[in-house]
Order: structure tokens, then sequence, then C-alpha cells
């Protein structure tokens, strides 16, 4: 039996200068929000990261907010019915943060890409849009069987995924808790996957949605996903991502890093 | 005096986004969109008894329903939902499968339907405003047939006579599949792309809006009907199904609102919610 538990300290320093830091979750539901937290609070927080997640929102913004990321790949950056993602939307027009457009369809098959071994999947999306403008590495390939135009979506994955799950066991196997978002192709992609846990069991029962094999570490972070939701554990914190609103529009983004540690 | 009108903007929408809807049909709903939840449920307790939702939340597919919400957003979808797919294969198969009819909220729409939610001004480097991103746009518009617009706030800087960016594809010559959109619904009327070469057109007028006044707001020239037919008003038993039954909590309204306003509205919600929830 691997025992894969690891306290929090012993997992940050997975994450590199330069890492690809792939994040579970989507928006504001299920986000490795206390592993962002305590990956900024270190002395010497990793630098230059590339974000690699499906839809970002508020964890990512904080990673933004505190310099850790040099590029963005993200189909949709922001807090939904909250607004605009604050820290975001503030960098996006500068030279600090390049941003790889991506899509729901190109990130989804890169995913299936990697997972694969192979080095792209075809689809129909994009084609007669503007994103090959801004991504001029994505090639278009002719079906061979039917003479179609297609996107050759290039395959994806990050050196490091970090995953908050609703419970895991001793050996990395975990459950989501009924909204997947990507975290079982994440998973599987990711050189090291982090995981950290509302709640750790001694063996969870099959069916389990991620299996311990592709799993690195397994970390005890009780409410780790707040202010986001875990479902069904608790609802997202909708007055706190307000409040994180307010103050990121007052200028107030280091105060409010630090006020919620 | 003028009188009070008998329902809101955010209702005149979602009834219109409803008469849309053809029973039997697979409908999508994107991220933050309740103005087009709404609509969908009010047709499914009217005239739709047989709509199937894909949420993007919980990436589901669901015959039942629930009242709207904000924090609780998931259960609704989750607790619904037939099946639930994770988001690699709802965006590689279900989507291309289905082909959904859904309704989009473009930053920037031309007047041929294409559209964009990248980013506003300046260049793509140096952005005037960066907006979210394009989600699942630039994958389904190329080939789905039954792509529909809503523009909550009805202005120039979103009805523009040339793009900055095209993520949304609508009616141009050289797309392979697919349609460009069929239906646009503003907060001052709704409109087709019956056009030449698919141009936008204006079908009716809201009541109480003038033609000049959205003309003045639209960054083209629109093509007009004559004569000029208004839109319908939603009914008392749509209104009541919104109010009552679909979403007593008002969360519609976040799509209408801006600001300061938003976010008390908000509050609002989200207090309503703990207190039904605690």
């Amino acid at each position: 039996m691997i025992e894969k538990v690891r306290p929090l300290t012993a997992v940050l320093p997975h994450i590199q200068n330069g890492h690809t830091l792939g994040l579970g979750g989507m928006t504001l539901y299920r986000r490795p929000a206390a592993f962002v937290r305590a990956l900024i609070q270190q002395k010497h927080p990793p630098q230059n990261l590339t974000l690699l997640t499906f839809t970002a929102g508020f964890a990512s913004d904080l990673l933004i907010g505190a310099g850790l990321v040099s590029t963005v790949r993200t189909c949709y950056f922001g807090l939904e019915s909250f607004g605009l993602a604050p820290m975001f939307t503030q960098k996006a027009s500068t030279d600090e943060i390049t941003i790889i457009e991506e899509s729901e369809a190109s990130i989804a098959n890169g995913l299936r890409a990697s997972m694969a071994g192979i080095g792209f999947l075809p689809s129909r999306a994009w084609q007669g849009t503007d994103l090959f403008s801004v991504r001029p590495d994505v090639q278009t390939v002719i079906d061979p069987y039917s003479g179609e135009r297609l996107t050759a979506f290039p395959a994806i994955s990050c050196d490091v995924a970090v995953i908050h799950v609703l419970q895991a066991d001793r050996l990395g196997n975990c459950r989501l808790g009924g909204n997947p978002t990507v975290d079982e192709a994440l998973a599987m992609v990711a050189d090291t996957t982090l995981i950290t846990a509302e709640e750790i069991v001694e063996r969870l029962d099959a069916p389990v949605d991620i299996p311990g094999q592709v799993v690195t570490a397994v970390t005890h972070l009780p409410n780790g996903a707040w202010p986001t939701s875990c479902y069904p554990r608790y609802p997202l914190d909708g007055e706190e991502i307000l409040r994180y609103v307010e103050m990121c529009g007052n200028g107030r983004f280091d105060e409010y890093v630090k006020r919620e540690t | 005096m003028k009188k009070e009108p008998a329902y809101t903007i955010d209702e005149l929408i979602c009834t219109c986004i409803s008469h849309q809807i053809e029973d039997g049909e697979v409908v999508a709903q994107g991220i933050a969109t309740p103005l087009v939840a709404a609509g969908y449920l009010l047709a499914k307790l009217t005239h739709a008894p047989n709509l199937t939702f894909i949420s993007a939340i919980g990436q589901s597919l669901c015959t039942n329903w629930a009242p709207l919400g904000v924090a609780t957003i998931e259960r609704l979808w989750i607790e619904q939902g037939i099946v639930t797919y994770d988001f690699v294969t709802a965006a590689c198969d279900l989507l291309p499968h289905f082909g959904p009819k859904e309704f989009f909220r473009p930053g920037q729409v031309d007047p041929f339907g294409n559209f964009n939610n990248v980013f506003m001004g300046g260049t793509y480097q140096h952005p005037r405003l960066r907006l979210p991103g394009s989600g699942g746009i630039a994958d389904v518009t190329p080939y789905e047939e039954r792509v529909c617009l809503y523009v909550p706030r009805h202005g120039r800087h979103t009805f523009v006579e040339s793009l900055d960016f095209r993520s949304g594809l609508g009616h141009i010559p050289t797309r392979q599949r697919g349609s460009g959109p069929r239906y646009l619904v503003s907060d001052l009327g709704q409109f087709d792309f019956g056009g030449e070469n698919g141009r936008m057109r204006l079908t009716t007028l809201h009541p109480g809006v003038t033609l000049s006044r959205l003309q003045a707001k639209t960054g083209f020239p629109l093509l007009l009907p004559d004569p000029l037919p208004y839109t319908e008003p939603p009914t008392a038993q749509e209104l009541h199904l919104l109010r009552d039954t679909i979403d007593p909590l008002g969360v519609r309204q976040l799509e209408t609102l801006r600001g300061a306003a938003r976010r008390e509205k908000l509050r609002q919600i989200l207090a309503a919610e703990a207190g039904k929830t605690g």
C-alpha cells in the first residue's frame, strides 16, 4: 500500500518557477482556494507560472493579483454573476500577462490528446473564427475521409495539477462530489497531481472519480474550496466573493490577501 | 402621469426567449445567464413540457427543473440531471452530438450576427477592455444550426459595424456548416437575420421604445419592417410563473442591473438563499 497523505508544507515545493500549474474545479466551484492562498503566502512563492484551467475564477484571480502568473490558458476568466475577475481584467491590458486564447473545445480536445498520447485531435470548433489569428500554433487539417476542414487542437498537459475534492482515501482515490468539471482528465495528464480533500478516509468504496494511481499526494484541507463551493458539502460564499470584488475595486487586493489568512 | 408598466424589462426578455423555444428541443445554457435559464423554464412550464436542458454547471442533461439561485445553482443542475458528464465529454461529444439551441450574450455583435466575447477596443495585446473569453462560443457557432443572441442593455458599444475580434461565427459566405444566429432579443426589440446575406432586421419593437431611440443606440443602420409591429407583452400567467414559481428571488435581474445596484441585488438574493438553507 502506497500511503499518499502529506502535510501542506510538504507538497507546496512541488510547484517551481516556470511551471505550468493546472487548477481543478471551475469558476466558483470546488476551486483549490486554500492551497492557492498557502502558495501565495510562502516566503518565496514560485514565479512565472503558466496557469492552465478550464474556466478561471476566484482562485485564479488571486494567483494573478499576487503576481505568480505570467501566462494564462483558459476559455473563460470571470466571476459569473459577480462580474469580471478584477485582477485579471486589470492586468490583461498590460504586458504583465500573456494570454494563450483557449475555448472549451481546445482544452477538452487537448486534454484528450494528452491522455491518448497523441499530438492533436481534430474538431469542427474554431473554423471561420479569428481564434487562429491569436493562436498561430493551431493548425487546420483535412479529414482524409470526407475532405472537411477541421481544427487540429494540440495536446495539453501540465507540470502540476492541484485539485480539491470532497473525499479522498490514503491511497489517493478521490470522489469529486457531483460537479466533475475536467478534473478526471487533468489528474491523468499532469506530471504531478496534488489533491486537497475535505475529508480523508481509510479506504473509499468503488467507484471513485480519480484513481490513486494518478495521484502524487493527498493533503487534508477542510473548507479548502472556500469561498468557492464544495458541492454538496457547502455552497459558494457569495458575500465573500462580493467583499473580494469590492476590495479589489478600491485597490486593496494586497490587504484582502493578508486579511483572509 | 405615466402609468406604471405591468412588467419589467427582464420579464419581457425572458418571455421573448421562451417564445423561441419549441417543444421537444434540446437547449443549452452557458455560465451566468439567468435570463436564458428563466426563459427556458418558462417555455417548459407553458408550451414546451418536453424540453431537455444541457447546463454548463454540472454538465448534465436535465428534464426536471428547480427555481433559480446563485449560491445554490449547482443544486439546480446536478440534482435534476438524468445523466452527468465530465466537461471533456460535454465539450467533445455532447454538444456536437445534440447541436442544441443556445442563447449567447455578445460583448459586440455586427450586422451579420458575428460576435465577440474576447476584447473590446485597443488591440488584442493591449485591449481597452479584456472580456472573460469565448467559452464554448468559438466551438459551437461554426456548426450549430440554432444559435440565438440576447443583449440585456442595447447600446452602440455592443451593436457595432465591425468587430474588434470574431469569436462567434455569424452569417459569412465561407461558413462550412451550421448557420449564423437566427434571432436576437435586446431590451429594445426583437430581430432576425433575414436580410440580404444574413443582415440583421428589426422584427418587433418593444412597447414604449421609439424607432429613433433604437437607431441612436445601434452602431449600424437597421433594416426595418413596414408596418412596424410591437412585441407582445408577457401574459398574466407568464408573469406569475416567472415571479412566483421559476425565479422568486429575481436572479434574472442580475443581467439587467449593473455596478452597485447589481451587487445590492446579489446581497438580497444571497441573504434569502442563506435564510432558506440555513
